[in-house]
């Protein structure tokens, strides 16, 4: 099974803790139901086009915070997790997305001021949409 | 270790080899990048002693090679860019021939490599497409299921879609145990999907041994309005407003001094690298 995983090789961000918050949006977001079974390290570093070191290292922490499981010989799955471990990484996942969108503001040279009015205009067409 | 190599020196006629130092990890791709003639080959042949080192330390699963004890060679595959005295025989002659040596031999496994690779084998091997000659080659290798794997060139004749079934088998292959494997190639495809480290190797030294994130990220690109009159520290080489710098944290560090601005930044793909390497 090939995962919908990006990678942005020019991003900052190392390429394991992109593979990490990627995986563990899929699985709070229900992509990734509790017992589906996942590429074996070699596998995903192909298709990802890495080494096995990085995403060896993605499946430790993985699973060392409990959202996959990996047993001897029969593979990796995705482990069940809790509501409230769901409800964390779906609020870091809005969060981050919010804070990205308002950096990219600051890199325009917009204030804070002004990404305020622009969050709330948002905001404001969101509702109308869903009245519609 | 699996494989380590303390400063292996080989000299034939007027090339040298080494000192080579380098280490193979357990369930590891390694790849030896470099150009024509660089060395690859014969280093990979002097790991195995078919060419005898002149001088310096090699050691297959901690065993000296050559040394006492041979108990290495019936865990080590080796693919060399050809098979030489083979060329009257069929494919099907040369699995029966090559299958008895090996007590480890996995018939079953080879038929589903045929299969896969759609290999002639009642072709005689001196009939065989270079490519075809490739797939037996590896189908007559695998099936041992040595521990670890030396391939030279494996598929510099393969087309395309033969390559990725290749690539399919290795990885499925590898999956089931620890593997270890040190491959010279000059197809960046197979760089890219299956490499763990890249070792540049040129005149017959290896100039780095790197794992592979660690070096697409090496090397980058800065697009500026305007190019610094002396070359920026990190400054590996010049383009039309563009800098290529092969260490991007000092460039940076020193833009941000000097408060200059570049517009763009990217990293090199892994041929640009390979090329910046060799050039030196």
């Amino acid at each position: 099974m090939k995962l919908p995983i990006r990678l942005s090789k020019e991003s900052r961000e190392p390429i394991y803790h992109q593979i990490e918050q990627q995986m563990k949006g899929l699985i709070a977001g229900g992509n990734l139901p509790a017992g589906t079974i996942l590429p074996s390290i070699r596998a995903l570093a192909k298709d990802l086009e890495i080494s096995v070191i990085t995403t060896r290292r993605a499946y430790q922490d993985l699973e060392q915070t409990g959202f996959i499981q990996t047993l001897q010989g029969k593979g990796t799955f995705v482990a069940e997790i809790e509501h409230s471990l769901k409800e964390q990484v779906t609020v870091s996942a809005v969060y981050e997305a919010i804070e990205r969108g308002i950096d990219t503001g600051l890199q325009y040279d917009y204030s804070l001021k002004e990404i305020e009015e622009l969050f709330q205009s948002i905001i404001v067409q969101k509702r109308k949409e869903r009245l519609e | 270790m699996t494989v380590q190599l303390t400063r292996m020196t080989k000299s034939v006629d007027d090339f040298s080899l080494g000192p080579v130092d380098l280490t193979l990890e357990p369930g590891t791709v390694t790849v030896l990048a470099g150009s024509n003639s660089s060395g690859k080959s014969l280093l990979l042949k002097t790991i195995l002693n078919l060419v005898k080192k002149d001088d310096g330390e090699v050691k297959i699963f901690g065993e000296h090679v050559p040394g006492n004890t041979e108990q290495w060679i019936g865990r080590v595959g080796y693919m060399p860019q050809a098979l030489i005295g083979c060329e009257t025989f069929t494919g099907e002659e040369l699995k029966s021939l090559v299958s008895r040596w090996y007590p480890n031999w996995d018939d079953c496994f080879f038929n589903t490599i045929a299969e896969r690779l759609n290999i002639p084998l009642k072709k005689k091997y001196g009939k065989m497409s270079k490519g075809a000659q490739q797939k037996l080659s590896f189908a007559l290798t695998i099936p041992r299921n040595p521990e670890l794997l030396l391939l030279d060139e494996p598929t510099s004749h393969m087309d395309i879609p033969a390559k990725q079934i290749w690539l399919d088998i290795l990885v499925e292959w590898m999956e089931a145990e620890e593997r270890t494997i040190l491959m010279a190639t000059h197809n960046v495809d197979e760089i890219r999907k299956i490499a763990d480290y890249i070792s540049v190797m040129r005149n017959g030294k290896i100039i780095g041994t790197f794992e592979k994130e660690a070096f697409t990220r090496s090397y980058k690109r800065y697009w500026l309005h305007k190019l610094p009159v002396h070359p920026v520290p990190g400054e590996a080489a010049r383009e039309e407003g563009v800098i290529i710098s092969r260490l991007p944290f000092e460039t940076e560090q020193y833009f941000r001094v000097q408060n200059i601005e570049y517009t763009d930044v990217r990293p090199l793909d892994l041929e640009e690298i390979i090329t910046m390497m060799l050039k030196g």
